[in-house]
């Protein structure tokens, strides 16, 4: 059995996981620098609180797969990408706290300043981080052979832009569901801008990548009918989207934006693989050893259907509209 | 790799999970003291167990978040400074990690909301099933995460192939030879926290005459279970010892401030030491007479070991494993002083009335942090110059990353962590003042979420229908 590849698909999952469930808690968070009725916001925040630390797993859930599965690959990209990672963990760190603090005030402004940068920036750097892996990591044989400031270039800081217009495209679908009246309104303005914005970024970065990576360019080549396919169906799921805003069906939204990104995803799987370092290391190369792959598999594969068990469960405790006055009481 | 770049990786990973340590050992504790206490008022229906319950609930989210949110860096941290230890050590550690996050770290985050939130949303069964699966969510993740660090400790199961580590053994990997006593010697530090903390914030109260029914039933609780685990972590400590000095003895060598092969006899047992790596001595040594060998090596006479039994390119800095080792020892024997005595003035009914044993409890009550620290620096400083003893040493595995990037991401951390320590810090005494009791007004004129961390909530009319039931 290929357990490498099977060990990929399971991080592959996990990131797929973690961009579709955080990625509307961030896109909350962005959006709350936007608002400026404080009940809106704590509609907002409340929309979210339940579980957003669960979703925020799937991240260090991809980042020990890595460890465990592909531990060359982990110690060349960790270090490649040393400044977005670490200010999205320090980022991530403040809005972690913003929303553990912010159950703690009277005045809320503050945190949600707090909670709504550090969302934006922890977007940001994802999207650095994405764009500098599209662009291409230098490697000089096991290690990182480039500059830790090779990912602070122009295409990155485009594919960020990008990333934060997702979230925010998440987030208002996320918003359009969970939430009533103005906080519903406030979704659907905000829906209207950032889905066309979020296109109009998405196309330039898919030109400007074509531009700078010949790798892309090649499997543009090889895999012509199916990028085209993913694009096209991008494509589709966006108008559904767009049609659906303002219409009675609270979750219709969300559905097709979801259905957006993890297209978005397929379409970098198809990119990047059998790739686990973009277009310089295969995943086989970077393997951990057999019993490696097996330990964490026989975990995943045991724990994983109960994790997402646990997952649907907190979700349906806390489904339906969030209530006006929060959860409790 | 220059040596510049390698101490600031090593210093941003110390202060990193330094930081975090504290917000573990709290919550770890407070998540097995809080299904205690709803257990109780299950069983019971006592109010006072559920205002406890409520009243420490917020400060354990409070602690639970920050110990998530310092926590994620670590997982990421092994490759931002120590890219070579991540590619070696990665396929025997990061599964276990995985593991980790994987049982544990959802099974928190599933229950945690429903522990936090959910109170009205299921009823009082399922809530206290998801205060135990929280709890026993924190019990996983110290297991696998002593796992992982015992085995940098005490390495087994392993071989190197081409360079690269091979796991041949699973079993041994994980039961390596430290973890079945680091395990319960971590977690019995972490259940002593809580109670040092419990039983200080109720001493508080009862010194200042508020909140005496709270006051007595967490002084009287918080001490009866610091009494038995006292008792438990000596014991558990001292094997420990014994076997830290057969797998590492480079680590007890530095621990006991001796430098000479064979010390002195009759060995002092030393408190204070200015230790001169350089020339192998100390410049100043204050101890105890005799009470060096009686402890160490249960005679009047017998010598002990010094670090020059260890080659000097393999040796700890003694000053950072011997004050850290002291730190944890020191403060123990004060925790022990305490639990004796109240067992003391339980015994005469003296438990809650005698003021200068609870300004003691007071000062105590962040005492099981301090100790856990101490012996943190005393495992993580003592195991140097190794990163995985005896296979990979700390300055091979520091990351390609200069040293300029370093300083400036150890300077945001130092901010961002104490902007958090402060924020925490702030609420949990703004917690402690406000008290357990609430008033009725403020639960029900401002609803909200926020409002399941508040001490008020209990009191409310609808709380107390809902929660009655």
């Amino acid at each position: 059995m290929d357990l490498p590849l099977i060990s990929a698909v399971f991080a592959a999952f996990s990131i797929t996981m973690y961009v579709l469930l955080d990625g509307f808690d961030l896109g909350v968070g962005a959006l709350l620098l936007l608002q400026s009725h404080e009940t809106s916001r704590n509609h907002m925040v409340d929309s979210i609180t339940p579980t957003w630390d669960g979703n925020e797993t799937w991240l260090i859930m991809t980042g020990v797969t890595l460890l465990a599965g592909f531990p060359v690959a982990y110690g060349i990209l960790m270090p490649a990408f040393y400044i977005p990672l670490t200010v999205m963990l320090l980022a991530l760190g403040l809005r972690g706290v913003s929303f553990e603090f912010r159950a703690q005030m009277k005045q809320y402004r503050q945190w949600d300043v707090v909670l709504g940068i550090g969302s934006i920036v922890t977007a940001c750097m994802q999207g650095l981080i994405l764009g500098g892996l599209i662009q291409g990591v230098a490697i000089r044989g096991d290690t990182f052979g480039g500059s830790v400031f090779d990912c602070l270039r122009t295409f990155p800081f485009l594919s960020a832009a990008c990333v934060l217009a997702g979230y925010v495209v998440l987030g208002g679908c996320w918003l359009y569901l969970k939430t009533a009246e103005e906080s519903r309104h406030f979704a659907e303005r905000t829906l209207r801008l950032a889905l066309p914005a979020f296109l109009i970024l998405f196309s330039l970065a898919c030109v400007t990548a074509v531009s700078i990576q010949p790798e892309v360019r090649a499997v543009w080549k090889t895999h012509a009918v199916s990028l085209a396919t993913i694009v096209g169906m991008m494509a589709l799921a966006a108008v559904v989207l767009f049609d659906g805003i303002g219409k009675r069906s609270d979750l219709r939204p969300l559905i097709a934006a979801l259905s957006m990104v993890s297209l978005g995803i397929t379409g970098l799987a198809v990119l990047i693989f059998p790739n686990i370092v973009p277009f310089r290391l295969s995943l086989w190369e970077a393997s951990a050893s057999r019993l490696s792959h097996i330990f964490l598999l026989g975990g995943a594969i045991v724990v994983t259907p109960v994790v997402l068990a646990y997952s649907a469960f907190a979700y349906w405790v806390f489904r339906g509209k969030t209530p006006a006055e929060g959860w409790e009481i | 790799m220059n040596m510049d770049a390698a101490m600031l990786a090593r210093v941003q990973f110390a202060f990193t999970v330094s930081f975090h340590i504290i917000f573990p050992t709290t919550s770890i504790g407070l998540a097995m003291f809080l299904a205690v206490m709803e257990g109780l008022w299950l069983k019971t229906k006592d109010a006072i167990y559920l205002q406890i319950y409520r009243f420490w609930l917020g400060i354990f989210a409070m602690a639970f978040g920050v110990g998530v949110v310092t926590g994620i860096v670590l997982s990421f941290e092994f490759g931002l400074g120590f890219a070579r230890f991540a590619q070696i050590a990665g396929p025997a550690i990061g599964p276990m990690i995985a593991l980790e996050v994987l049982t544990s770290f959802f099974l928190e985050a599933g229950f945690l909301g429903i522990m936090l939130f959910g109170f009205r949303r299921v009823g009082p069964k399922l809530h206290f099933l998801a205060t135990c699966m929280v709890a026993l969510g924190t019990l996983m993740s110290a297991s696998w995460i002593l796992s992982a660090n015992s085995w940098m400790q005490t390495p087994d199961g392993v071989a190197m192939q081409n360079g690269r580590l091979v796991v041949a053994d699973w079993f041994n990997v994980i039961v390596n030879p430290s973890w079945l006593y680091r395990l319960p010697h971590m977690v019995t530090a972490a259940y002593l926290t809580a109670s040092f903390l419990v039983a200080g914030v109720g001493a508080w109260y009862l010194l200042r005459g508020k909140h005496t029914r709270f006051g007595r039933k967490s002084v009287s609780i918080g001490m009866s279970f610091a009494a038995i685990l006292i008792a438990g972590q000596v014991f558990i400590g001292d094997i420990l010892y014994g076997t830290m000095l057969k797998h590492q003895p480079s680590k007890m060598q530095a621990a006991e401030g001796f430098w000479e092969e064979q010390s002195q006899s009759p060995a002092p047992y030393y408190w204070v030491i200015v230790p001169d790596q350089l020339h192998q001595r100390n410049r100043v040594a204050l101890g105890i007479p005799y009470l060096g060998s009686i402890w160490l090596t249960h005679s009047l006479h017998g010598r002990v070991e010094g670090l020059k039994n260890t080659p000097r390119d393999r040796q700890p800095m003694m000053g950072m494993v011997f004050y850290g080792f002291r730190i944890m020892y020191g403060t123990a024997i004060l925790m022990f002083g305490i639990a004796v005595t109240s067992l003391w003035l339980r015994w005469h009914g003296r438990l809650f009335i005698t003021p200068w044993f609870l300004r003691a409890l007071v000062i105590m009550a962040p005492s099981g942090i301090i100790a856990t620290l101490g012996g943190w620096y005393l495992a993580e400083t003592g195991r140097q110059p190794w990163v995985i003893f005896g296979l990979l040493r700390t300055l091979d595995a520091v990351s390609p990353v200069p040293a300029g990037a370093l300083l400036s991401t150890l300077i945001a951390f130092i901010c961002i962590y104490a902007f958090f320590m402060t924020a925490f810090l702030i609420f949990v005494f703004r917690i402690i003042r406000r008290g357990p009791e609430a008033t009725p007004e403020h639960a029900e004129a401002s609803g909200s979420l926020k409002n399941a961390l508040r001490p008020q909530v209990i009191e409310s009319p609808t709380a107390t229908a809902v929660l009655g039931r």
